[in-house]
């Protein structure tokens, strides 16, 4: 169970920083706490004892969503069910509603932040992946160090860990427009709803001006490594090249030897080229073009 | 843990109270405002007994710290509808018989809410969706459903009102569409299970459970935890009065572990404090000193000379039943072909959305009164006679409302300690475990490992059958014994079978107690009979369903344990089934790659993960 003496909603991000500077590491951050709850029971830490909390989720800079050009940003506190409700969310970062479809399920995805999917920092995560297919820029925040910037390819560094220093609040989400891209999210888990992943995909893409070549291609892979990666092989040997089964089909073998996770290894290895296969052809299919036939065998049932 | 100071509208009124700064929305609503029509079915997020609207938005009360909803609006289920009435889900809940143990329904009924206020359309898509955070252990989910369905189209008019009262009934119940009596109670909260019972000067247990599977216990030292303010009795075997020992069968179980652990989870003590967070730090205060043992986890090694769990069962075996039916080695002689093949099924929780607890006091005459979920009043009345010392006219036993039980909770695994608490303490006190404890700590379905040989002539008449079950049932007898005799009874099947040969054998271990679980020990060697049938079939190149008629039972059949039975309805069952399914007969090896009897009329879709997103549904066409 979690116990806390103070539980702090702070109102701008300098009275963030206040609280984070008197509390030091009496305090932690929560957001929509569907991390930190879970976390704090019989089985996992069990009974655990915060001084003090600080909920970041009424701080203005880490909420709302603002297209400027072509460029999006994000409140870190955003959660996922707003990828499926909000139009600017849905026209820009076409991946995200797949994404948030598969997560969890409608009540949880009022609560979970994408803030918190990246810093909790599972190896399964979902939100993650989608935002490294957007290639997502973060905007970290302390009051020492002043602003930062990191990729979100680069931000996890294993399980539960990330380059977040102490003191540090990621702030907002920033992303080029994706709004002509085609996307997919593919994901197998044990379940239909509330389903943690044991693999997952997320696919970006689009094609040049013929609509017969792959201009841009961004596959991100989950689950089956300590942290969700970019499959920049894929991705290369891809881009430039015309749409064919035969191209698509070589690509999605690749990432093959990316699977290291400790259980089922076999079956992610399965999975995997079959996900990242059919992640291709879905994310063609949501800008109408249709790739045909394979000759390999599609993985229909992926519960199996 | 400081206090905050929630102001919130709750139900349409003004609420202002102090909460634990730490605490969840589900505890304040629960705990300080005695809603308990909101549950608590996991506490991390899962199950969707606790979903109420936060400003007009359903999440789950047990993911958001009460803070969060400082100056909110909330809407519990107790205040959907004004009192003594029902909205139309909750009318349609009632009306189509979607409540069952109810324990799911509350919450059920809140995200159907969601749902169609939404999107008062909702398709059966839709609506699976909306109910996806939410699980029901009864139903099969389809009564739920149907339930929805009909909400949503009296709510746009679509079928009359009326469609909500309760059919008529004419000749005969039977057939008939009867409203379940209980039903209201459960579709507005109001039906209190145990775990929502309060009474005044309660105390709340805690329980220490062993970590180690097998263990000596060198000492138990509670004297700090006795010393706590607050904490007003603790208790452990030293305490018992009577004579110890439960279980279904054998009376092998003590309520509290006395000089040995001999599973992960067995509960050493417990203590009853002013409020549970006490009564865990309490329980954390206790010392126990331990002596580790080789533990032993799978039944063949512990049946061939593993570690040694009780002393009386030095061979670690808790019930054998075997069962001879004519020569099974003349059989085997006489058939031409002999199919052998082994079945392991695992253990397997019974999930019941409510978790054990229990509410305990003595009444005045001394009478101690224990309110629990049992499955099994009387059969606990009697032990608890014989474990407190006291004349069973001084135990009473309340069957409270079982918020699912599927056999799991015909064990009485806490309703001892419980009262002892009661009579230690000389205040009422409640116990409510948590979803981890009762996964860790109460009895599963026996996993089995079964060795199976059958012989066969051509024509597919089985000459011989032989299982050999080994089943792991755990630390502690519990209900292992009928549940080898049960196993053994239904072995091999409705067929007449000249020679049987059966032994089902259960198997203490150092895993935690197998018991009672739906079908009873016949789920698992069903599966292999049943299995073994289809291997068969293919072997000898019929149709499943031919070598199932070459081989079953008639009228005034003998079984294997020499039953009568007056009529056999295996052959109607086996017609109706095989026209329903629409089943391609022939041999299992003659089909193509493409089964013709698949998704037709009657079948169910088969499961697959589809996309769920349409990028092409504009935000309000879509729910999510
Ligand atoms: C039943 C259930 C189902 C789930 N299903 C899924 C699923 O399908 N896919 C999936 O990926 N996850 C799933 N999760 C996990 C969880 O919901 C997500 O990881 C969620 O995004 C966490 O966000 P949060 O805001 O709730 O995090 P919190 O619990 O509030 O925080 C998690 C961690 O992040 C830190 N943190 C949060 N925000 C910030 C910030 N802005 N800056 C710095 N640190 C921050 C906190 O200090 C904490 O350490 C599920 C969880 C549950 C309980
Ligand atoms: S989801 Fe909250 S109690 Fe299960
Ligand atoms: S009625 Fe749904 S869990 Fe019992």
């Amino acid at each position: 169970m979690l116990d806390c003496d103070q539980y702090l909603l702070p109102k701008s991000l300098d009275e963030a920083f206040g609280f984070l500077e008197t509390h030091g590491d009496a305090a932690q951050i929560v957001a929509g706490a569907t991390d930190l709850l879970p976390w704090a029971r019989e089985g996992r830490a069990g009974d655990v004892h915060i001084p003090v909390l600080i909920d970041i989720t009424r701080i203005p800079e880490l909420n709302g969503v603002a297209l400027e050009g072509n460029r999006l940003r994000l409140g870190a506190a955003t959660v996922f069910q707003k990828f499926l409700k909000d139009s600017v969310l849905r026209e820009h970062a076409p991946v995200m509603p797949h994404v948030a479809v598969w997560f969890a399920d409608d009540q949880l995805r009022q609560s979970a932040t994408i803030g918190g999917n990246l810093v909790n920092a599972s190896p399964a995560a979902d939100g993650t992946p989608g935002l490294m297919a957007l290639d997502a820029e973060l905007v970290l925040h302390s009051r020492t160090g002043g602003e930062r910037r990191v990729n979100v390819t680069d931000f996890p560094t294993g399980p539960s860990f990330s380059v977040l220093n102490n003191g540090e609040l990621i702030v907002a989400v920033e992303f080029d427009s994706a709004a002509e891209y085609g996307a997919s999210f593919e994901k197998v888990g044990h379940r239909r709803s509330l389903v943690i992943s044991t693999v997952c995909v997320a696919t970006v893409l689009k094609l040049d001006e013929v609509g017969q070549n792959f201009e841009d291609v961004r596959i991100a892979l989950a689950g089956v490594g300590p942290v969700p990666v970019r499959l920049s092989e894929c991705e290369e040997m891809l881009s430039g090249k015309t749409v064919t089964a035969a191209l698509i089909d070589a690509a999605a073998h690749l990432p093959i030897d990316r699977v290291q996770s400790r259980t089922r290894q076999d079956y992610r290895r399965e999975v995997v080229v079959s996900f990242v296969r059919r992640g291709i052809v879905e994310a063609l299919a949501s800008i109408g073009c249709d790739v045909g036939p394979f000759e390999t065998q599609e993985l229909e049932t992926a519960n199996g | 843990m400081a206090d905050l100071n929630i102001s919130m509208t709750v139900n349409g009124r003004a609420v202002e109270k102090s909460a634990a700064a730490g605490s969840r929305l589900l505890d304040f609503i629960r705990n300080d405002l005695n809603l308990t029509g909101t549950k608590e079915g996991c506490g991390a997020g899962e199950c969707g007994t606790c979903s109420v609207f936060v400003d007009g938005v359903l999440v789950k009360s047990c993911m958001v710290p009460v803070a969060k909803a400082d100056g909110a609006e909330i809407e519990t289920v107790e205040g959907l509808a004004p009192r003594r009435q029902m909205t139309p889900v909750q009318r349609a809940f009632h009306k189509t018989g979607a409540s069952q143990c109810g324990y799911c329904i509350p919450g059920m009924v809140m995200a159907a809410s969601a749902t169609l206020r939404e999107n008062p359309q909702a398709d059966l898509e839709e609506i699976k969706q909306g109910l996806g955070g939410n699980i029901c252990r009864c139903t099969g989910y389809q009564k739920i459903f149907e339930a929805v369905e009909l909400a949503r189209d009296v709510i746009n008019g679509k079928v009359p009102e009326t469609a909500l009262d309760e059919d008529e009934v004419g000749e005969s119940f039977i057939g008939a569409n009867v409203r379940r009596l209980d039903a209201p109670s459960k579709v507005t909260g109001a039906l209190r299970y145990a775990g929502d019972m309060v009474v005044p000067t309660m105390l709340h247990l805690q329980v220490l459970r062993s970590p180690h599977a097998h263990a000596l216990i060198k000492s138990i030292d509670t004297s700090d935890a006795e010393a706590m303010a607050g904490v007003e009795a603790v208790v452990t075997a030293a305490d018992i009065p009577g004579e110890d020992g439960y279980g279904v069968f054998v009376h092998d179980q003590p309520t509290l572990a006395t000089d040995k652990v001999r599973y992960v989870g067995e509960a050493i003590a417990a203590v009853a404090a002013e409020t549970e967070a006490l009564a865990r730090d309490a329980v954390k205060a206790i010392k126990i000193e331990y002596e580790e043992l080789p533990a032993v986890f799978d039944p063949h090694e512990a049946m061939s000379g593993g570690p040694i769990l009780h002393d009386y069962a030095q061979d670690n075996v808790t019930y054998h039943v075997p069962i001879r039916k004519g020569d099974v080695e003349k059989g085997f002689a006489e058939a031409d072909v002999i199919v052998e093949q082994d079945y392991d099924t695992q253990p397997i929780e019974h999930a019941y959305l409510e978790p054990e607890a229990g509410l305990a006091y003595e009444e005045a005459d001394g009478t101690i009164t224990i309110h629990s979920p049992s499955q099994n009043i009387t059969h606990h009345r009697h032990a608890a006679s014989r474990i407190l010392g006291m004349p069973v006219n001084k135990i009473r036993m309340i069957m409270s409302p079982v918020g699912g039980g599927f056999g799991g909770k015909e064990d009485m695994h806490y309703q001892c300690f419980l009262a002892l608490a009661a009579l230690k303490s000389g205040r009422p006190v409640r116990y409510v475990f948590t979803r981890e404890e009762s996964i860790i700590a109460s009895a599963k379905r026996h996993g089995f490992k079964i060795r199976y040989k059958m012989g066969l002539k051509k024509n597919g008449r089985i000459t011989a059958t032989e299982m050999y079950m080994v089943s792991d049932g755990g630390a502690y007898g519990c209900s292992t014994e009928g549940v080898m005799r049960k196993s053994a009874i239904l072995a091999a099947g409705p067929y007449d079978i000249p020679n049987v040969k059966v032994d089902t054998i259960g198997v203490y271990t150092n895993n935690t107690p197998a018991g009672a679980m739906r079908a009873f020990g016949a789920l698992q060697s069903e599966f292999s009979t049943e299995s073994h049938l289809d291997i068969c079939a293919e072997k000898l190149g019929l149709d499943p369903f031919e070598i199932r008629r070459i081989n079953m039972m008639q009228d005034g059949a003998i079984t294997h344990t020499r039953q009568k039975l007056g009529s056999v309805s295996i052959g109607q069952v086996l017609d109706e089934a095989e026209k329903v399914s629409g089943w391609e007969s022939g041999a299992p090896t003659v089909r193509g790659p493409v089964r013709k009897d698949l998704g037709g009329d009657g079948n169910r879709e088969p499961c697959t993960l589809v996309p769920r997103h349409t990028t092409t549904a504009s935000p309000e066409e879509e729910v999510a």
